[in-house]
């Protein structure tokens, strides 16, 4: 290597160095400090126990650690899984031409462009028990009472939650699969057509394993989101035992400041238990890749 | 062609229009309501519309009630607004420029831990944002960055990097290095060959890459409220401070309708600059 050559190298990797002081030492400090205090190290309240696992011992030790696991993981695959059967539904029927097209394609990405927030506004306003599905229900003349409507919102069955997630992430499912389809043309499934394959054989065996790898990354994202959100639980949620992130959130604001250590337990834990499911989820698909024929 | 097989005719199936319109529905139906509310003056159950529309009441106040509230200074709507575009051009101009040179790196470079690079820079999208919000939470109240514009902006780099990357990855892939090196040949520096060619051919790329990171920032919610600690609100933590009880009355009804406004306005302009075809790519692979 000349010493020019080195020069350039040394110059390019320079050029790395915001990027990475970002990633490494705000993203990765902030994981690394967590796993600290969860084990014990916060000398600025005056607890130094580093390593000491009574944090997860009495958060794991707890029922209701385990049910607001089951509730985290259950509205996150619930809504993950409506968004991608919906998402996909609908990149087929975009790829198709169809007057108004132009404007679907404005309207459907319209839930991406907004906060959540706005989306558990419009929960509100359709599902709660004054709302207008409880209205539309009254006018038909089935209640006479609010109080008779059946509860959709603060539950443990999540519908609220679930709502929300799948009307804003069947648009961001739909654009990921959309473009791959874009991508791959239609001349595979015009063979297989012609060889005589069916529809539904044509769509199992000839478009989803070509769009897979969009849908593999845009449920990646959606799960892991899901796992991690915090203001649709909280305000749509059905009360204790909370999802894990309202459960951190809530030890975080505890008067009784040492419970932010149990607090950094729970966020380590939402952590492992998303990197493991992602991870598990990845794998499979770079098997089922590899057994393909790809990669 | 094989007959009666529609999955192939470009035309749509009549299940799929039916879907088509349970979609339109879905997405933009419950808004309705949300306009009718913000509208009302009284709008009592079980009436399917309000049994006092704020016309009829005019005398009483010269707006909806909702919109007097909604554009005096007491709902601090305009505060956040104000926030929310701050920090999101703030953040979009750093994200930029840290990542442009990033982008052309991985585009057109090779290095070792090249691979493992590109992956760290997607974790971001898949560590859950709570797990993220909290832990940064702890090191800002240390650092005097809690409740602080800086700190809440350097927080919304985090989620906005991977994508700026891959958008102008993707972007710097096209652009080949032809032009450059003919400028290059020709006598030009360094940065006048980024100012006079690289740039202006990089421009639409670039303004794509800086509406998302925009968008993106304006529609965090959870780190701005986690490091914001009230102290600096934005639209997202104020509609969330205006429902967080659990209902909408009329004045959150019409603040829903603000948050959703600029949501419209960057739809309209991005549709012209973000191609569908660059979120085609998979995923760390």
């Amino acid at each position: 290597m000349t010493a020019r050559e080195r020069r350039t190298r040394i110059l390019q990797l320079l050029q790395l160095i915001p990027i990475l002081s970002v990633l490494v030492i705000l993203f990765g400090g902030a994981l690394v400090m967590a796993l600290l205090q969860s084990l014990g190290f916060a000398p600025w309240f005056g607890i130094n126990t580093f390593p000491d696992f009574s944090y997860f011992g009495s958060l794991w030790g707890s029922q209701t650690f385990w049910v607001s696991l089951w509730l985290t993981l259950y509205y996150a695959t619930v809504s993950t899984l409506l968004a991608l059967v919906f998402g996909t539904m609908l990149a087929l029927a975009l790829i198709k031409a169809f007057p108004g097209k132009w404007l679907y394609k404005y309207l459907y990405k319209l839930p991406l462009m907004i906060p959540y927030t706005v989306g558990i506004a419009l929960a509100v306003i359709m599902l709660s028990s004054g709302g207008v599905l409880s209205r539309i229900v009254a006018f038909a003349g089935l209640i006479d009472d609010p109080g008779q409507f059946p509860q959709i919102l603060k539950t443990h069955y999540g519908w609220g939650i679930i709502a929300v997630y799948v009307w804003k992430q069947t648009p961001f499912i739909t654009l990921a699969v959309y473009a791959v389809l874009l991508g791959i043309g239609r001349e595979t499934e015009e063979a297989a057509a012609i060889l005589g394959a069916r529809r539904g054989a044509i769509f199992f065996r000839v478009t989803l394993p070509q769009i897979l790898p969009g849908i593999v990354s845009s449920t990646l994202i959606c799960f892991a989101f899901n796992v991690g959100a915090f203001e649709a639980p909280f305000i749509l949620g059905g009360g204790f035992p909370d999802t894990l992130p309202v459960v951190a959130w809530r030890y975080f604001n505890d008067a009784d400041y040492t419970l932010q250590l149990q607090g950094m337990a729970t966020v380590v834990s939402i952590g492992i238990v998303a990197g493991v499911i992602l991870f598990a989820y990845l794998w499979v698909y770079r098997r089922y890749e590899r057994r393909m024929g790809r990669h | 062609m094989a007959g009666g097989n529609d999955t192939l005719s470009t035309r749509l199936s009549p299940f799929q229009k039916i879907y088509l319109l349970l979609v339109a529905g879905f997405i933009v139906g419950p808004f309705l309501p949300v306009i009718i509310q913000s509208l009302a003056f009284r709008w009592a159950w079980p009436e399917l519309l309000p049994g006092t529309w704020w016309l009829e009441q005019r005398g009483k106040s010269m707006l909806p009630l909702a919109w007097d509230y909604v554009l005096s200074p007491y709902s601090r709507v305009w505060e956040a607004t104000v926030n929310t575009v701050f920090i999101g051009l703030v953040v979009t101009a750093i994200c930029l420029a840290i990542c442009l040179p990033v982008a052309r790196l991985l585009a057109r470079e090779s290095f070792a831990g090249k691979s493992a690079f590109e992956f760290f820079l997607t974790l971001p999208l898949i560590v859950p944002e709570a797990a993220i919000g909290i832990a940064l939470l702890m090191i800002f109240i240390r650092l005097g960055l809690a409740g602080s514009y800086a700190g809440i902006i350097i927080a919304h780099l985090i989620p906005t990097i991977p994508y700026m990357v891959r958008m102008l990855t993707a972007v710097y892939q096209g652009l080949g290095r032809d032009f450059e090196e003919q400028a290059m040949i020709l006598g030009a520096r360094p940065l006048q060959i980024l100012w006079r060619v690289t740039l202006p051919m990089l421009l639409p790329g670039v303004v794509a890459g800086a509406l998302f990171t925009f968008l993106v920032s304006t529609n965090i919610f959870l780190l701005t409220f986690f490091l914001g600690q009230g102290q600096v609100i934005t639209l997202p933590t104020l509609l969330f401070s205006k429902i967080s009880g659990g209902n909408l009355d009329t004045t959150a009804a019409g603040i829903t309708l603000i948050v959703t406004l600029p949501g419209i306005i960057l739809l309209i302009i991005s549709e012209r600059f973000i191609k569908e075809e660059a979120f085609g790519k998979g995923f760390g692979s």
